[in-house]
């Protein structure tokens, strides 16, 4: 487990595949000697967050349950939004780059390069659509309804928009995006014929494996962290509204 | 295969390793960490998912308070018994708990118990999903995949367009896919289609 006093370049030594997640946090490489507490201080990244977040990403069975809790949604929010970016600007656009490339150097007949292609454009624009759903209805909320919670007394009208609405309704429709690109690992690996170029072959298939876990873990952080405790919030709200 | 999580609470040093030295060598088994004597790990419990604890007996009378608060973790406890433990206390915990491995088991017998332990899990799993598709959905995939609307999917299955609609619908639910190429790679990969018999012209 990564702890505060740890010197920076140890975690990240020993643990490399934490690097996708630093730029989410701004933090970059050239730590010196400071300790994690001292490198997301300089940055202004809640250590205790930043922990949470990166033991959850290493071990699949960490639960950040109790830790997490105790931040403020907006951190979690802003979390959540350099995610997405990550994902639409760096991860996504990186996989494409290499598919096109191993499809250019295959001997693939025309028909599966158009699968291929269609496949990938299809899940791009469904994936962006999902980020961008979530960012302007979903994040909004939640931050509104924070805002609205610490106050003495909340907004009539948002209140009222809180009986018609509620965060389980999101869960409900909420995609599992990975499912899609097991899928296409599935494809490469057992039914198209084999590609010339296996160096690039297997870092698509890598790269393929490194954004299916990031996105497990980004789905539950939102499953099991942020929704419950909007829902929460929403109970807290609607009753001290119902008191009145 | 499923990864089943395990934890070790032995205090015996030489027990602990050499029972670590078998589960390592089952597929599906991950120890997550060990216990020696006197570490407590009720609170591990609290923060990661642990499907199973391999327990001494004398580890299991100790943690007693533990099981009265969380009465749940019996079924998740396996107990490690010697051959001349007879005490009340060690009587007790062969009531409450059902999954033994005694200490002069050899190994066959141990890796036998563990798994039959991974096989229970997995089947839970599998009964969790419910992403099983019904055969008539499994057909309208295949039909999909060809290239088909749902209008002609509905003359050929003798079905109402609104029909073929409701299923699109509840097999998009089932599998988190909603794109006819998403679907059709979904077909290949689970043997519903061949390559060969997918519609050459771009799905819409």
């Amino acid at each position: 487990m990564i702890t505060r006093d740890r010197p920076m370049y140890r975690v990240v030594l020993e643990n490399i595949q934490l690097l996708p997640l630093l730029p989410r946090f701004n933090l970059k490489p050239g730590f010196g000697e400071l300790s994690v507490d001292e490198v997301c201080r300089n940055h202004g990244v809640n250590t205790d967050f930043f922990l949470e977040i990166a033991n959850a990403f290493l071990d699949e069975m960490y639960i950040p349950g109790e830790g997490l809790s105790l931040f403020p949604l907006e951190t979690m929010v802003d979390y959540i939004t350099s995610t997405h970016s990550y994902y639409t600007e760096i991860a996504l656009p990186m996989v494409e780059e290499k598919l096109h490339r191993l499809m250019e150097r295959s001997r693939l007949t025309e028909k599966e390069i158009l699968l291929l292609t269609t496949f990938f454009n299809d899940y791009k624009k469904d994936f962006i659509i999902h980020l961008s759903q979530e960012e302007e209805q979903i994040l909004p909320y939640v931050l509104e309804l924070e805002k609205q919670s610490a106050r003495d007394t909340p907004d009539p009208e948002f209140i009222q928009k809180l009986q018609n609405y509620s965060i389980s309704e999101f869960e409900k429709e909420h995609d599992r995006l990975e499912i899609s690109l097991r899928h296409l690992s599935e494809l490469i690996i057992k039914y198209l014929p084999p590609f010339d170029d296996l160096h690039l072959c297997h870092e698509v298939l890598n790269d393929l494996e490194v954004l299916m876990k990031d996105l497990i873990d980004h789905a539950d952080l939102e499953d099991k962290i942020l929704i419950p405790r909007v829902a929460e919030l929403e109970k807290k709200l609607r009753n001290s509204a119902s008191l009145e | 295969m499923r990864i089943s999580s395990f934890i070790l609470v032995i205090d015996s040093y030489l027990l602990r390793k050499g029972l670590l030295a078998v589960l390592n060598r089952i597929p599906g088994v991950r120890v997550l960490k060990e216990f020696g004597a006197e570490d407590p790990f009720g609170s591990y419990l609290n923060n990661h998912v642990v499907d199973y604890m391999i327990m001494g007996q004398l580890e299991f009378d100790r943690s007693a308070d533990l099981f009265v608060s969380k009465p749940e973790l019996l079924e998740k406890t396996v107990l490690v018994c010697g051959a001349g433990d007879k005490e009340a206390g060690t009587a007790r915990a062969q009531r409450d708990v059902h999954r033994i491995i005694h200490l002069q088991d050899n190994k066959e017998s141990i890796i036998r118990k563990i798994q039959d332990l991974l096989d229970t899990g997995d089947q839970k799993e599998r009964e969790d999903l419910h992403m099983q598709l019904s055969p008539r959905e499994t057909t309208i995939v295949r039909l999909v995949s060809m290239g088909l609307t749902n209008r002609q999917i509905a003359d050929k299955l003798f079905l109402s367009a609104h029909t073929v609609m409701t299923h699109r619908k509840n097999i998009s639910g089932k599998l988190g896919i909603k794109s006819v190429s998403g679907l059709t790679i979904y077909a290949i990969v689970n043997n519903i289609i061949t390559i060969e018999e997918v519609s050459s012209l771009p799905p819409k």
